[in-house]
C-alpha cells in the first residue's frame, strides 16, 4: 500500500480509530500486527508468507543464540538466520542479475547458455526488512541485547508497517522496547505527525512527482547526445527527486508512527548542505549507513587495523551498500564512487586536514559545492540504469559541448532551477537546525496557512499514486 | 546486557522531539484554508466548464473488463480507440437492442490487442464491435497500454483505491488529470527554447459514466476557442507523406502489415469461437480527411482487413445514415449527435447482418 493513495487514507483512519478504542494493550498490538500484514498484503498477498519466514526464523534463531554458549554452535545459528534472510534476498533480488552475469561470463568461455526467462517479481521492500530482522539476530549473537520475550512484539517489529517497505531501517533496540509499554500519542505528538505526514506527502506529491520527476524522465530517458544545461538539469532535478521521494517516505512514515504514539530515529538530515562525504553519509539514509557501519564496517575492522585495511574496509562497506540499491552494475558503480569519496577525504584530512583556511566560510561553501557537485555524478549512474546512458550523460555534463539536443521545454527549466534552488537554500539554512525548532518559532498565523497550502497542493496536484522510488529496493 | 522488552529507563527516549508551540491551533487554520482554497479551485472548474463525472481511468477500464469474466461474457463488446468510445451512446444502444454493450475502447489506443487478449478469452461469447482510427488501428499505437496491466495485475490497494475514488469522483469537478496543477502549469504559454519539440497534452473531451458510457464534453460544442485548440492538438508535428524518407516509409508499411496480420488472426480466432465481430470505422474530418487517405488509404487497409476477416465492414463513407454529422473538432461527434449516429450505426450493423444471412441461406 501506498502512503500517496486513497486506500492508505482509509485506512490510516481505521487504524488510528483502533489505536485509540478501549482495547488492552496486547489487543492494540494484535491490531497493529494484523493491520502492518494487510498493509503489505495489499500490494500482493503471497508475499506475506516471506514476512511470516523472517521472523518465525530469526524469533527461533535469536532465542537459542541466547542460551547457546558453544562457539561454533553460536556461528551456525548465526549462519541460519544470514541464509535465509540473505538467500531470500538473493533469490528474489539479486537472481537475475547473477544469472546475467553468468550467461556473460559463460559466453566469454566460449559457452552459450540460454536459460529460461527469469519471471521473479521482486518483493517490495525486502531489502529493508532483512535488515532489519538480521540486526536482531547479529545483536544478540554479538550479545549486544537479550531477545524479545514477546513473540508479538517481535513479530510486530519485524513488519510495523509505517517503516515496513522503505524504512528507516529500525533497530530492535529502538522499537522493540516501545512495544512493551502501552502507548497513545499526546495531542501534541498526534498534530505534531499530522504535520511530518503533510510534509512528507508534500515532499513525494508535489516536489519529487510534481516538479521533478518530469524532466528528469525526459534527461534520462533521451537516447541521443544532450545539451550540457538539459543534462545538468536532469541531473540535478534527480537528485532533488529521489532527495524528496525517499525523505518523504521517511518523513511520512515517522509521522505515521508518532501519531500512533511510536518514536521512529530520523533518516535524513538536509544532506545537500553537506560538507564532505562522511557528513554527506551522516545525513543520508542515515538508518543504512549506520547499519553497514555497524554490522559490516565495525565487523570487518573499521578504522582499526591501519590505512590499507581502513580503506579497503570502506571500499568493501560502499560497493555492498551500491549493491543494496539494485541488482546491477551501475549501483556498484555508484557505491564505489561514494566509496573512493570517502577514502579520498579521509586521505586528504588526514594530510592537509589541519590547515587554517578549511575553517573559513568560503572555504566551507567550496567544499559543499563540491560535495553537492561529486554527489551529482554520482546520481547519474544510479539513474541511468546503463553505463552506455550513464557515460554519455557524464561526457555532455562535463564537455559542454553544446550541439547536442535540448529535450527540456521552459516550463520544466523553470521548475527545476526554482526549485532546486530553493531546496538548497533550506539544506544550507537548516544545516545546523533541528525542523521542530524552526517550525517551534513560527506563529500560528505562519505555520496554519502554510500547513493549508500544502495540503491543497497535495490534493490539486492529483498523483497518479505513483510508487516511492525506493520500494524496488 | 539491554533488554529489548524493557522500557523501564523510560520510554520518552524513543520518542521525537517536538516543536514548542501550539499545533493544534495551526492544524485547524491549515484545514480552514485547505477547504478555502478547494473550495476556490473546485469553483473555478466548474465555471470553466468541467462537469464532475467519473475518471475514465485504468482502473474503471479493468472493471468493465472483468464484466466479460463474471458472467456476462455473451454481451456486445465494444473495442476500438476513441471515436468508437464517444460516438457509441450506451443508452442508445440500449434503447434500440435490449442490451446494454460493455465499453472497452481506449482512447489513443489501438484495439487489436484487446482483439487479441479477447480471442484467448473462452468466457466471451458475444459480438465484438472493433472500431478502426487509422492512425491507431493501422500503426498499433497504445497511448492506454497500462490499462491491461492493470486488469491483469491490479493489487489489492489499487482495487480498493479505484472503489473509493468512484465515491468521490461524481461530484468534483476539478478531479480530472487536464486539471491537475502541473498539467495546468505545463499547458501555459511561455517562450520555448530553440530545438525543443514538445507536444501537447491531449485535452480534456469527453465525461464517463460508471460503466464508461461516454459523451463529448458540452464545452467542446458551446466554446468555439476550446473545439479550436483540439483541433489545432490533432493538427499538431503533422508531417506530410512526400516529406518522409523512404525507410521511414517502408518501415511504416512494415509495421502496417504487421497489424493487419494479427487483426486478421485475432479476428479469426474469434469467429472460429462464434464471436460475431465488426469492424465500424467513425466519421472524421478537417486535418483527419487530409492526413488519413494519405498515410493509409482506404485500399490497402480497411478494404484489406474486411476482405481478409471477411467479417462484417461498416465505412461512414458507405452509408448515408451515417453522414452529415457534428464534428466539433474533426474527431469526434457532438454529444446529441452521437445519439443519432448510435441508432444509425445500430441499424446499419443490423441490416448488413440479416443481408449476410440472406445470402448464407441462399
Amino acid at each position: 500500500m501506498l502512503f500517496n493513495s486513497l486506500t492508505f487514507v482509509v485506512f490510516f483512519v481505521l487504524v488510528l480509530a483502533l489505536h485509540y478504542a478501549p482495547f488492552s494493550w496486547t489487543t492494540k498490538k494484535t491490531n497493529l500486527l494484523i493491520a502492518s500484514y494487510i498493509f503489505y498484503a495489499a500490494w500482493n498477498p503471497p508475499f506475506v508468507i516471506l514476512l511470516w519466514l523472517s521472523t518465525v526464523i530469526d524469533w527461533h534463531v535469536a532465542k537459542r543464540l541466547f542460551v547457546e554458549d558453544v562457539k561454533t554452535r553460536r556461528k551456525f545459528l548465526l549462519a541460519i538466520s544470514i541464509v535465509v534472510n540473505l538467500g531470500l534476498l538473493g533469490y528474489f533480488k539479486y537472481g537475475e542479475f547473477l544469472l546475467e552475469n553468468f550467461i556473460a561470463l559463460a559466453a566469454a568461455a566460449g559457452v552459450a547458455y540460454q536459460p529460461p526467462e527469469w519471471n521473479i517479481i521482486l518483493p517490495v521492500g525486502i531489502s529493508f526488512y532483512t535488515f532489519q530482522t538480521m540486526a536482531y539476530s547479529l545483536d544478540v549473537y554479538l550479545r549486544r541485547a537479550e531477545p524479545s520475550k514477546s513473540f508479538l512484539d517481535f513479530a510486530l517489529f519485524v513488519t510495523f508497517f509505517p517503516q515496513l517497505v522503505a524504512g528507516p531501517i529500525v533497530r530492535p533496540s529502538h522499537l522493540l522496547p516501545q512495544f512493551a509499554t502501552p502507548r497513545v500519542a499526546t495531542p501534541k505528538q498526534l498534530y505534531w505527525g499530522l504535520a511530518l505526514m503533510t510534509i512528507g506527502l508534500f515532499q513525494k506529491i508535489v516536489v519529487a512527482d510534481g516538479l521533478l520527476a518530469p524532466s528528469a524522465d525526459a534527461v534520462f530517458g533521451a537516447d541521443e547526445m544532450l545539451h550540457p544545461l538539459d543534462a545538468w538539469l536532469g541531473t540535478l532535478a534527480f537528485s532533488g527527486q529521489i532527495f524528496s521521494d525517499f525523505a518523504g517516505y521517511s518523513t511520512t512514515a515517522i509521522g505515521v508512527a508518532l501519531t500512533l504514539g511510536f518514536g521512529l530515529p530520523d533518516n535524513f538530515r538536509f544532506p545537500y548542505a553537506a560538507i564532505g562525504f562522511s557528513d554527506f553519509w551522516r545525513r543520508w539514509h542515515i538508518s543504512l549507513s549506520s547499519w553497514l557501519r555497524d554490522y559490516l564496517y565495525v565487523p570487518l575492522g573499521g578504522n582499526r587495523k591501519g590505512n590499507l585495511s581502513t580503506y579497503a574496509n570502506l571500499m568493501t562497506t560502499m560497493l555492498l551498500g551500491g549493491l543494496w540499491h539494485g541488482a546491477s552494475w551501475a549501483f556498484v558503480v555508484w557505491g564505489g564512487l561514494h566509496g573512493l569519496y570517502l577514502a579520498a577525504e579521509r586521505w586528504l584530512k588526514a594530510r592537509f586536514g589541519k590547515g587554517l583556511l578549511w575553517g573559513t566560510l568560503p572555504a566551507q561553501i567550496f567544499l559543499a559545492v563540491l560535495t553537492y557537485f561529486l554527489v551529482n555524478i554520482t546520481w547519474v549512474f544510479f539513474r541511468a540504469g546503463d553505463f552506455a546512458t550513464a557515460w554519455r550523460m557524464i561526457v555532455t555534463m562535463l564537455s559542454f559541448v553544446t550541439d547536442g539536443q535540448r529535450v527540456l521545454p521552459t516550463i520544466h527549466v523553470l521548475e527545476t532551477v526554482v526549485t532546486i534552488g530553493v531546496m538548497l537554500v533550506i539544506h544550507w539554512y537548516m544545516r545546523e537546525r533541528k525542523l521542530h525548532e524552526v517550525i517551534g518559532r513560527l506563529p500560528t498565523w505562519i505555520l496554519g496557512p502554510a500547513w493549508g497550502v500544502m495540503l491543497t497542493l497535495i490534493v490539486i496536484t492529483q498523483g497518479g499514486s505513483d510508487a516511492f522510488i525506493y520500494f524496488q529496493f | 546486557m539491554p533488554s529489548y522488552t524493557s522500557s523501564s529507563k523510560g520510554s520518552d527516549k524513543y520518542g521525537r522531539p517536538l516543536p514548542d508551540t501550539v499545533l493544534r491551533g495551526s492544524a485547524w487554520v491549515g484545514l480552514l484554508v485547505m477547504v478555502v482554497l478547494m473550495s476556490g479551485w473546485e469553483w473555478y472548474w466548474r465555471d470553466y466548464g468541467s462537469v464532475p463525472a467519473y475518471r475514465n481511468s485504468e482502473g474503471l477500464w479493468a472493471i468493465q473488463r472483468r464484466r466479460i469474466d463474471s458472467g456476462e461474457g455473451n454481451k456486445t463488446v465494444i473495442a476500438g480507440s476513441s471515436r468508437l468510445y464517444f460516438n457509441t451512446q450506451l443508452d442508445i444502444w440500449e434503447q434500440e437492442s435490449g442490451q446494454r454493450p460493455i465499453q472497452l475502447a481506449l482512447e489513443g489506443t489501438t484495439p487489436v490487442p484487446l482483439m487479441e487478449d479477447l480471442a484467448q478469452d473462452e468466457d466471451f461469447t458475444g459480438t465484438l464491435i472493433v472500431g478502426v482510427a487509422p492512425g491507431l488501428f493501422f500503426s498499433g499505437f497504445e497511448y492506454r497500454g497500462k490499462a491491461f496491466e492493470r486488469y491483469k495485475n491490479e493489487s489489492p490497494s489499487q482495487w480498493l483505491g479505484q472503489k473509493i475514488s468512484m465515491l468521490a469522483e461524481p461530484y468534483l469537478a476539478f478531479y480530472h488529470a487536464d486539471y491537475s496543477l502541473f498539467t495546468v502549469l505545463k499547458r501555459q504559454k511561455l517562450p520555448e527554447r530553440r530545438g525543443v519539440e514538445s507536444a501537447s497534452d491531449v485535452r480534456r473531451l469527453s465525461m464517463q459514466e460508471k460503466d464508461r458510457a461516454t459523451r463529448m464534453l458540452p464545452k467542446l460544442e458551446t466554446d468555439e476557442s476550446y473545439a479550436q485548440i483540439a483541433k489545432e492538438i490533432w493538427a499538431e508535428g503533422f508531417v506530410p507523406i512526400d516529406q518522409r524518407s523512404e525507410e521511414e516509409l517502408q518501415e511504416r508499411l512494415e509495421n502496417r502489415n504487421k497489424q493487419i496480420e494479427r487483426a486478421v488472426t485475432a479476428t479469426k480466432a474469434l469467429q472460429a469461437r462464434g464471436v460475431e465481430v465488426v469492424f465500424v470505422r467513425s466519421p472524421a474530418e478537417g486535418h483527419y480527411a487530409v492526413s488519413e487517405p494519405m498515410y493509409n488509404p482506404r485500399e490497402e487497409t480497411w478494404d484489406v482487413l474486411i476482405e481478409r476477416t471477411g467479417a462484417i465492414g461498416i465505412h461512414w463513407m458507405d452509408h448515408e445514415e451515417l453522414q452529415g454529422y457534428w464534428l466539433p473538432e474533426w474527431s469526434h461527434l457532438s454529444g446529441s449527435d452521437a445519439d443519432r449516429y448510435t441508432k444509425a450505426l445500430y441499424h446499419v450493423i443490423e441490416r448488413e447482418r440479416a443481408r449476410r444471412q440472406a445470402k448464407e441461406a441462399r
